[in-house]
C-alpha cells in the first residue's frame, strides 16, 4: 500500500515536471535595423538627428503568457531591469505548463503600490539609479545619449520617463502575439527609434531632455510603447 | 512505545534549535499612540521597532559615513535641540561649501506624516534619506557607496546581522533602520499636552491666546499636530533666486503654485528661522508677514483673501501660548542623543 503511494507521487512528480515548458524572452535592442552598440555607433532618426546611445533601459514586469485557449500564467510580483549594458538582463526565462504560447504581455514601468511601500530590494533597489529622490518614484525607462542637435551642454539629451500619480501614469501595457506556436525562444526586437517618432514626433533640437513624470514623459512612453515586435 | 518516546524526545530537540535559531536577539519596542491622538500612517507591520532597530538607526543618523566627504550626517541639519531642525539657520549648509534650497524642518511625530518635504514630494518616509543623501548640496553621496562603505565596516556589519538576521546590508536595510529612529522621534510632552491631559494649567496669556489660536490659525495648524497636513499658498512672495514653487512641482498643477506644506508648530519656539525658505527670522516676522506683508495672488489660501487681522495685544498672546508647544524632555531626551552621549553636545553644530 505504501509502496503503491510513493510510486504514484514520484508518477505525478514525473508528469508535472515533463509538463512545465521553459520560454525564453530574448530582447534585442535595435535602432531600426541597425544593432544598438553604446557610445561608439552613430545613428539618425526620423528627423535627421544624429546621436549616438550611452544608456539604454527599462523595467517590465506583470509578464503574461497566453496559449491559444486563452489561459494565462502571469509572473508575479517580479520586476525586470533590463539594461543594454547588462547581456544576462536581456534574456528571461520562464518556466510555464502552458503550451501553445499565443501572446504576452508585460507592463512598462513599476505599479503604483512598489512606488509608494518603501524601499524596495533586488531589481528595484533604488541603488540602481532608476529612482527619483526629491518627487519619489521609479524612472520607468531611461534613454540618455549625445547628438549634435542637442543644445544642451555636452550635446547631451536624456528622457527619464516615470510617473504613477493621478494624470501623469506612465505605465504602458505591451501586448504581442505570437504566430509560431511551438517557439521555445521569444525573440522580441525593441526598436529605440519608436521614442522620437511612434504617436508623437520627439526632436533632439527642441526636445533634449525628460526629467520628471507629466505631459512629456507620457507622450515618450506612448512611443515607447510600440517598440517592441517579435522577430520571425 | 519506546521508539514513540524517542522519537517525540528528538522532534522536541529539533523544535528547540530550530525556535533558538529564529529568536534574533532583538528586544521588540511598542510604539505607543498618545493618548486621543490618530492611529499612525506608517505601516509598521514592514519595519517592526527593535531596540536595536533604533540604535542603529541612531547610528546612521549621526555618522558622516553617509555623506560623500564624511562631514555631512542626517544630525549636522537636523539637531536635537532646536527639534531636529537646524538651529538658527535659514539655509542649511551641505557639501562642498553649499546651500540647501529649503529650510530644515523639524523631525517629529513622522509616524503620523504620510507625505515628505515642504512639498510632499515623497511619498514614504524610508524614501526619505535617498534624497539628502543623493543631493549635491546635502550630503553629495550615491546610494551605492553608502552601500560599499557600510559592508567595508566590520563593525557595522555585525550590527546589520544583528538587527535584521541576515548578512547582507542593502538599501532597503539602511533606509528602515533610520526610520526606526526617526518614527520614535514623537513629541507630545509640551506644556500644552499636559494641559490637554489635566496635568497642567494654563497662565492666563497663554489660556487667551489659546482661544485666539483656536479662532484663526487651527484650520491649518489643527491640533494636536499643529498642522492638517495640507499645501497651502499663505502669501510669500516668489523668491526670483530659488524660483520655488512649491507643491506645483510635484503635481504640476498651476493652482498649486507656491503651495507649501503647513508646518506643525510644536517646539516653534527653537525651530527659528520659518517658513519653507527660512525668510522669517522671529516669530515677530510672521506675525507681521500674515497681518501686513503677505501678496494675496490667486493661488493664496480663501482663509487669508483679506491677510489676516491680528493686533498687536493678540500677537503678544498668541506668542505666549505658542511657547507652551515648547517639550523640553523631546529636545533633551537622551535616547536621541548621538550614541554615547546623554545629551546632545553643543560641538554637533559645527557649520
Ligand atoms: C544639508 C542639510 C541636510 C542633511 C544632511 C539632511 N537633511 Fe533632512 N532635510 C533638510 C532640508 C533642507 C529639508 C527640507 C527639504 C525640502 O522640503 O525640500 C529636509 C527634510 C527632511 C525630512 C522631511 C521632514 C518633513 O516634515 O517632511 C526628513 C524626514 C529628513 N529631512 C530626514 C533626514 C535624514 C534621515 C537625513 C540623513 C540621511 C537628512 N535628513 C539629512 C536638510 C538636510
Ligand atoms: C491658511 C492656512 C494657515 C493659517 C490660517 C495659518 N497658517 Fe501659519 N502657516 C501656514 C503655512 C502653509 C505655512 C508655511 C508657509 C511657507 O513657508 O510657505 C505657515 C507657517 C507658519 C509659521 C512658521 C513655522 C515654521 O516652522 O516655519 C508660523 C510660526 C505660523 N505659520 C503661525 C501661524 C499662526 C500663529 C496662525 C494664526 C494666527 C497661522 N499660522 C495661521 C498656513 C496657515
Amino acid at each position: 500500500m505504501k509502496k503503491n503511494l510513493i510510486v504514484f507521487v514520484f508518477l505525478i512528480f514525473v508528469v508535472s515536471i515533463q509538463a512545465q515548458q521553459n520560454i525564453q524572452l530574448q530582447f534585442h535592442h535595435k535602432v531600426g535595423d541597425k544593432n544598438l552598440q553604446l557610445f561608439t555607433e552613430t545613428y539618425s532618426n526620423a528627423f535627421n538627428e544624429s546621436f549616438i546611445v550611452n544608456r539604454f533601459k527599462y523595467y517590465i514586469s506583470y509578464i503574461t503568457i497566453m496559449d491559444d485557449k486563452g489561459k494565462q500564467f502571469i509572473v508575479k510580483h517580479k520586476y525586470f531591469l533590463i539594461d543594454e549594458a547588462d547581456s544576462n538582463s536581456k534574456k528571461i526565462s520562464i518556466n510555464t505548463s502552458l503550451k501553445n504560447i499565443a501572446a504576452i504581455e508585460f507592463t512598462i514601468g513599476v505599479d503604483s503600490l512598489h512606488n509608494v511601500s518603501g524601499v524596495q530590494t533586488g531589481t528595484l533597489d533604488p541603488m540602481h539609479g532608476m529612482f527619483w529622490t526629491w518627487k519619489s518614484g521609479y524612472v520607468f525607462a531611461k534613454l540618455e545619449g549625445q547628438s549634435d542637435s542637442s543644445h544642451a551642454q555636452g550635446k547631451y539629451f536624456g528622457y527619464h520617463i516615470g510617473g504613477f500619480r493621478t494624470n501623469e501614469n506612465a505605465l504602458r501595457k505591451i501586448r504581442l502575439s505570437i504566430i509560431n506556436y511551438q517557439l521555445s525562444i521569444v525573440n522580441i526586437k525593441v526598436d529605440i527609434l519608436k521614442w522620437f517618432n511612434a504617436v508623437y514626433p520627439i526632436k533632439i533640437n527642441q526636445t533634449a531632455f525628460c526629467h520628471q513624470p507629466g505631459a512629456l514623459a507620457l507622450q515618450l512612453a506612448d512611443n515607447y510603447s510600440n517598440m517592441f515586435s517579435i522577430q520571425p | 512505545m519506546r521508539k514513540i518516546s524517542i522519537i517525540s524526545f528528538l522532534v522536541t530537540i529539533i523544535f528547540i534549535c530550530v525556535s533558538w535559531i529564529n529568536h534574533s536577539n532583538t528586544t521588540p519596542i511598542k510604539f505607543i499612540v498618545p493618548k486621543g491622538w490618530p492611529q499612525p500612517k506608517y505601516d509598521f507591520k514592514n519595519n517592526p521597532l527593535t531596540k536595536e532597530g533604533f540604535e542603529l538607526g541612531r547610528k546612521l543618523f549621526y555618522d558622516g559615513i553617509l555623506s560623500k566627504d564624511g562631514n555631512f550626517a542626517c544630525a549636522t541639519c537636523h539637531q536635537q535641540f532646536a527639534a531636529f531642525a537646524t538651529f538658527d539657520h535659514n539655509l542649511s549648509h551641505g557639501f562642498n561649501n553649499s546651500l540647501t534650497s529649503r529650510n530644515a524642518p523639524a523631525l517629529q511625530n513622522l509616524a503620523w506624516q504620510k507625505e515628505f518635504m515642504w512639498d510632499g514630494g515623497i511619498a514614504h518616509l524610508d524614501l526619505q534619506p535617498l534624497a539628502p543623501i543623493t543631493a549635491q548640496n546635502e550630503m553629495g553621496e550615491t546610494i551605492e557607496n553608502i552601500i560599499q562603505k557600510l559592508k567595508a565596516d566590520s563593525e557595522y556589519r555585525k550590527i546589520f546581522k544583528q538587527v535584521f538576521g541576515e548578512d547582507n546590508i542593502n538599501t532597503q536595510k539602511v533606509m528602515k533602520a533610520l526610520s526606526q529612529f526617526m518614527l520614535l522621534l514623537v513629541s507630545n510632552n509640551s506644556k500644552y499636552d499636559k494641559v490637554m491631559r489635566g496635568e497642567a494649567n494654563f497662565i492666563l496669556p497663554e489660556q487667551l491666546g489659546y482661544e485666539i489660536f483656536k479662532k484663526k490659525c487651527v484650520n491649518c495648524h489643527t491640533e494636536p499636530f499643529f498642522t492638517d497636513f495640507s499645501y497651502r499658498n499663505v502669501g510669500l512672495t516668489l523668491d526670483e533666486v530659488a524660483k520655488d514653487y512649491g507643491r506645483m512641482k510635484i503635481t504640476n498643477n498651476k493652482s498649486d503654485s507656491l503651495k507649501f506644506r503647513v508646518p506643525s508648530l510644536r517646539n516653534v519656539a527653537y525651530t527659528a528661522p520659518y517658513g519653507h525658505d527660512g525668510r522669517f527670522f522671529s516669530l515677530m516676522n510672521v506675525f507681521e508677514h500674515y497681518r501686513k506683508n503677505m501678496i494675496v495672488s490667486n493661488t493664496t489660501d480663501s482663509l487669508l483673501q483679506h491677510k489676516m487681522p491680528l493686533s498687536n495685544y493678540e500677537i503678544g498672546q498668541l506668542t505666549a501660548f505658542l511657547y507652551t508647544l515648547t517639550d523640553s524632555s523631546f529636545l533633551t531626551d537622551k535616547r536621541f542623543a548621538p550614541p554615547g552621549y546623554n545629551i546632545t553636545p553643543n560641538f554637533i553644530h559645527i557649520h
